[in-house]
């Protein structure tokens, strides 16, 4: 539980530290992009348009070298024309290779970041939370085997895991219709927002040691205190002692925690977006993979929109999580990125 | 089943109970073959210093020694006439209203915690959680065993009508669901019983607002909560103030002689055994060396440890001459290096040969059957001639 | 404990995690959909060369004795047969070490040698702007994909200004060392290496960079003063390399796929995208295995600086 002396810690650090403001609103304006991405976004992220395809954004001017032929004198003559590609208006930050809209693609890809970053984190904390708890509080054989498992599974990358895993399971994706255009309050957007399920289940997979190992440090060292101590004496059950006054006191270095691994996954799914081992089309990292192509031909902003759009994120989250961590002072450092 | 013979007014007996603890440098022996009784209305000290296996006594009656700690062998008979009906038919060893909590499952011994036993550690700074406030509590202190009572013995659960799944909630979300008003009230009852001023308002206050006695008073209150019979106060006033530790005595006392409790006074501070108890035993390397009513023992000890700790006792009217510390240091209690016959030898100004036999049983002492020596000078006479120490600081022990 | 005793003690827990990851990595074939054999097979394999592939393999056999089987091989060196490829695993998977070695130690280097003096510059110059400079490379450091900032690199300096190759390796930095006696001229070998391995050890080093200067400010500003400073050292550095260590690899997988680095990384990609499980399981095993061996060798070498390790 949170106590009244923790809020009063982290008001007082939030006031005093310009970082963890920027932090908060970069985070808030993204979590209100994702959330309302449909009435946010211009266009349908979706939706092609080749006659405006790879236009730059707005500031900017793309020079294309366009090859015409045409028969002079019975000749073939081959003229090659340097042609400049302008801005348009109504797509902000240029276009991609089959004309749809980046700006809208970006805002999208934030619901597909956050979400794989969010319910990642909250299955692997599921998971390890509760394992670790019971490890740290009873120790013996039970905690022998997490520790030794932990081990073995803290020896595989994230990422070789996670795309190992996929690469065996699949890609699984499932569609979830859109709320707001469900209940009609906006049209002309995607109806469903595909969520890529095993991409989900596989980073809980993999970060849910890192929860297991926290909650036993806590819990090995919260069995100890006097109160815990007196609460079994007088009465309560083990899954009492454990989540009135194992699990609350506990609370705080998770929640730290979590805030890293949310950044930690965000950057775990566009790596494996980025791989094409993602099941969804609509996301930071597969237009990165996309962006790639037009790299030599100099057309950077199909890849370099998103990446911006990922770093901005990340650096918000992180910032929470330095301001979490100054506050709390639980004494931890999570495995931070990890592409 | 050995016959325990046990008076009626015998609430506990622990008989020849011993808990090893299974480390890696060896197995220690940290209780061994332990025997004395609780009886009603009285306060029983158990005295000695610390490592003597005192607090592990007092986990192993409400059997929660820790693993690598398990009790190895020994009885632990509760007079409970319920109970006893319950069990009588069945493995477990029941004689009249006593029945041996040894031989019952874990989850009785477990259903007695609170209700019957409860504990008061030493520390009142850590033994409230910071993160929940004094009336809440005691208050869940309370409903523990409101809901217990509330279900036949037999099936009791103590998250009975409370799942799992709303524990899980509240963990998260700070809600007073599990506790009623009743057990609010209660709880403000219960500080009010142990003298805290305005408790309704303290009771809303977290444990680091409160002062280290108020803090050990509202313990108290959280132990009484299930109206115990039996009060366990391990070096309840260690950790506090001399003037709030004669404040916390009083109470204890007054409580005692109010609700009956029988209550077991854990301490190293013979001051606290004197002013508090009727009757003490005294250990030693995890054994009671020495035991009976606080008159036979403080006037006629016959053990050259009680006589020492009694010696080491400051006297306010002529301190120096009496302050005599015992030499040397409890020892290791690991089983691979503890010798054969006694285990204070080494450290007894009046140990002779027949010290490093084993021991034999208690002798009786002073002409009463309770006060009972586990000592060679028991049966015999101190002889110089067959000391061990050749210093002969026998002087050292003051010879009442 | 002994510094004898430590390592022994240290090698046995490292021997039991070795087991661990075979075990995971041999009971992977079993958890993919559809029948092991369809792991091993190709795709397009008749069902004859199933059959016989089946047999080779003893799938008929007992689980334990499949294991068994399994182990033995392995302790032989034996990680067994690539259908797909045609080729042995073993020999396959320690042919694209060296590459990734190589990448893993550039990278170090660029991490190493712009880490500390950040770290440095922050923590004594606190709140100058050169402290602000270093905590802003440091934030977005390790908030940037690297795969992405790889290809941010091609664009700008292999593709505007054409200083670095964007993928490939062609020649092996052993060949460099090599080339100084070889008939290769030094110079044009060692340029030509440069060209390929700066801009993939650039942008896996800089995640280790920020990640390094964070932690060597915050440790010098945490702990200057505090009579612990050294004991908490001497706990944190280990934690912090093996986490070092493991992000390393997880960053090289990546990096060799933006920048085709024929190494362990585009092996396991491939091998994946290929359904080359036998590959697919050597990598791992190559991987875990070299996770452990280089903590135990952490380990022991910070137990003979520090003593006090040995007792922890």
């Amino acid at each position: 539980m949170v106590s009244r002396r923790v809020i009063q810690n982290l008001t007082s650090e939030f006031r005093d530290s310009f970082l963890a403001k920027l932090g908060v609103a970069l985070v808030v304006v993204v979590v209100l992009v994702a959330i309302f991405a449909p009435f946010v976004a211009p266009h349908n992220p979706t939706q092609q348009n080749l006659d405006a395809s790879q236009l730059p954004p707005l500031g900017f001017t793309q020079v294309e070298q366009k090859t015409t032929s045409e028969m002079v004198d019975g000749e073939l003559q081959t003229v090659t024309v340097n042609e400049t590609v302008e801005a348009k208006l109504e797509h902000p930050l240029g276009t991609d290779g089959l004309g749809r809209d980046m700006l809208s693609r970006v805002i999208y890809g934030a619901r597909t970041s956050l979400i794989v970053g969010v319910l990642g984190t909250l299955f692997a904390a599921f998971v390890g939370v509760p394992v670790g708890l019971i490890a740290g509080y009873y120790r013996g054989r039970v905690d022998d085997a997490l520790m030794r498992f932990a081990d073995v599974s803290l020896a595989f990358p994230s990422l070789v895991l996670a795309i190992a895993l996929i690469g065996l399971w699949g890609r699984a994706s499932v569609p979830v219709p859109d709320p707001f255009v469900a209940l009609g309050l906006v049209s002309g957007m995607p109806e469903t927002f595909v969520l890529p399920g095993t991409v989900v289940v596989v980073v809980g997979i993999v970060n849910w040691v890192w929860f297991a190992r926290i909650a036993r440090g806590e819990a090995l060292s919260l069995r100890d205190q006097e109160y815990v101590k007196a609460a079994k004496a007088l009465g309560a059950n083990d899954s009492r002692v454990v989540l009135r006054h194992v699990f609350p006191n506990a609370i705080t270095p998770i929640i730290v925690l979590a805030t890293v691994q949310v950044a930690a996954i965000i950057l775990l799914e566009s790596s494996l977006s980025f791989l094409g081992f993602s099941g969804t089309t609509l996301s930071w990292g597969f237009d990165i993979s996309q962006g790639r192509d037009y790299i030599s031909s100099g057309q950077w902003w199909i890849a370099g929109m998103p990446g911006l759009a990922i770093m901005i994120s990340v650096i918000g989250i992180n910032l929470i999580g330095d301001w979490l961590r100054d506050a709390l002072d639980p004494g931890i450092e999570g495995e931070g990125g990890g592409a | 089943m050995t016959d325990p013979d046990l008076d009626d007014d015998v609430l506990v007996a622990v008989r020849d109970l011993s808990t090893r603890f299974f480390t890696e440098e060896g197995q220690v022996n940290a209780v061994e073959s332990v025997s004395f009784e609780i009886r009603d209305n009285e306060v029983l000290g158990i005295v000695g210093e610390s490592g003597s296996g005192k607090s592990v006594t007092a986990l192993s009656i409400i059997d929660l020694v820790e693993s690598p700690g398990r009790i190895t062998q020994g009885e632990v008979w509760y007079r409970d006439a319920e109970l006893a009906e319950e069990f009588r038919d069945t493995n477990a060893s029941v004689v009249g209203d006593h029945l041996d909590l040894r031989t019952v499952p874990e989850r009785v011994r477990g259903s007695l915690r609170g209700s019957s036993f409860s504990t008061i550690f030493q520390d009142p700074m850590s033994s409230l959680n910071p993160s929940v406030t004094v009336g809440e509590q005691i208050a869940e202190a309370v409903e523990v065993q409101r809901r217990a009572s509330a279900n036949p013995r037999r099936t009791r659960s103590r998250t009975a009508g409370y799942g799992l799944g709303q524990m899980i909630v509240d963990a998260v979300v700070p809600s007073r669901s599990y506790t009623s008003e009743e057990s609010h009230a209660r709880a403000v009852e219960l500080l009010e019983q142990v003298g805290i001023p305005d408790p309704a308002d303290r009771a809303e206050e977290y444990p680091h607002q409160f002062s280290g006695g108020m803090l050990q008073r509202a313990m108290i209150a959280q132990a009484l909560a299930g109206e115990p019979d039996v009060l366990i106060a391990d070096e309840p006033t260690t950790a506090l103030d001399v003037t709030i530790q004669a404040q916390i005595l009083d109470l204890l006392r007054d409580l005692q002689t109010e609700e009956g409790t029988s209550v077991v006074m854990i301490t190293h501070d013979l001051g606290v055994i004197a002013r508090m108890c009727d009757r003490v035993g005294v250990m030693y390397a995890g054994e009671i060396v020495e035991r009976g009513r606080l008159e036979d023992v403080f006037d006629a000890p016959v053990h050259p440890y009680t006589q020492g700790l009694l010696g080491s006792i400051p006297d306010l009217e002529d301190p120096a001459p009496r302050l005599q510390p015992i030499e040397g240091n409890v020892p290791s209690l690991l089983d691979s290096e503890m010798p054969e016959g006694c285990y204070f030898a080494d450290r007894c100004p009046k140990a002779m040969q027949d010290c490093l036999e084993p021991i034999a049983e208690y002798d009786a002492q002073s002409g009463s059957p309770e006060h009972a020596v586990q000592c060679v000078l028991a049966r015999q006479e101190f002889d110089p001639a067959l000391a061990l120490h050749e210093d002969g600081d026998a002087e050292v022990v003051a010879d009442e | 404990m002994s510094q004898g005793r430590f390592v022994a003690k240290r090698t046995l827990q490292g021997v039991g995690v070795v087991w661990g990851v075979v075990t995971i990595v041999f009971l992977l074939r079993f958890i993919t959909p559809g029948s092991a054999i369809n792991a091993v097979a190709p795709l397009d394999a008749t069902q004859e060369t199933r059959e016989a592939i089946a047999r080779e393999l003893g799938l008929s056999k007992p689980l334990y004795v499949q294991y068994g089987e399994y182990l033995f091989d392995l302790v032989q060196g034996n990680m067994g047969f690539s259908y797909i490829r045609g080729q042995e695993v073993t020999s396959l998977v320690f042919s694209k070490v060296p590459a990734t070695v190589e990448l893993a130690v550039a990278a170090t280097v660029v991490a190493i040698v712009l880490s500390i003096p950040l770290g440095v510059v922050s923590a004594t110059r606190r709140n100058q702007p050169v402290d602000w400079l270093a905590t802003l490379f440091s934030l977005a450091g390790i908030s940037t994909p690297n795969f992405w900032l790889g290809i941010m690199m091609i664009l700008v300096l292999a593709v505007q200004l054409g200083i670095f190759q964007t993928s490939g390796r062609a020649v092996a930095g052993v060949t460099v060392l090599t080339s100084l006696v070889g008939p290769r001229s030094f110079l044009d070998t060692l340029v030509l290496w440069l060209q390929h391995i700066t801009l993939p050890a650039i942008a896996l080093g800089t995640y280790f960079t920020a990640l390094i200067t964070r932690l060597t400010r915050s440790g010098m500003l945490d702990e200057l003063g505090k009579p612990y400073v050294r004991a908490a050292r001497a706990k944190g550095l280990p934690e912090t390399l093996v986490r070092y260590k493991r992000t390393l690899i997880g960053g090289a997988v990546i990096t060799e796929a933006v920048f085709s680095w024929p190494g362990l990384g585009t092996l396991v990609i491939r091998s994946i995208n290929l359904r080359d499980w036998p590959v697919l399981q050597g990598s791992l095993i190559v991987i875990g295995t070299s996770f452990v061996l280089v903590n135990i060798v952490v380990d022991v070498v910070y137990a003979y600086l520090d003593p006090r390790v040995v007792n922890e």
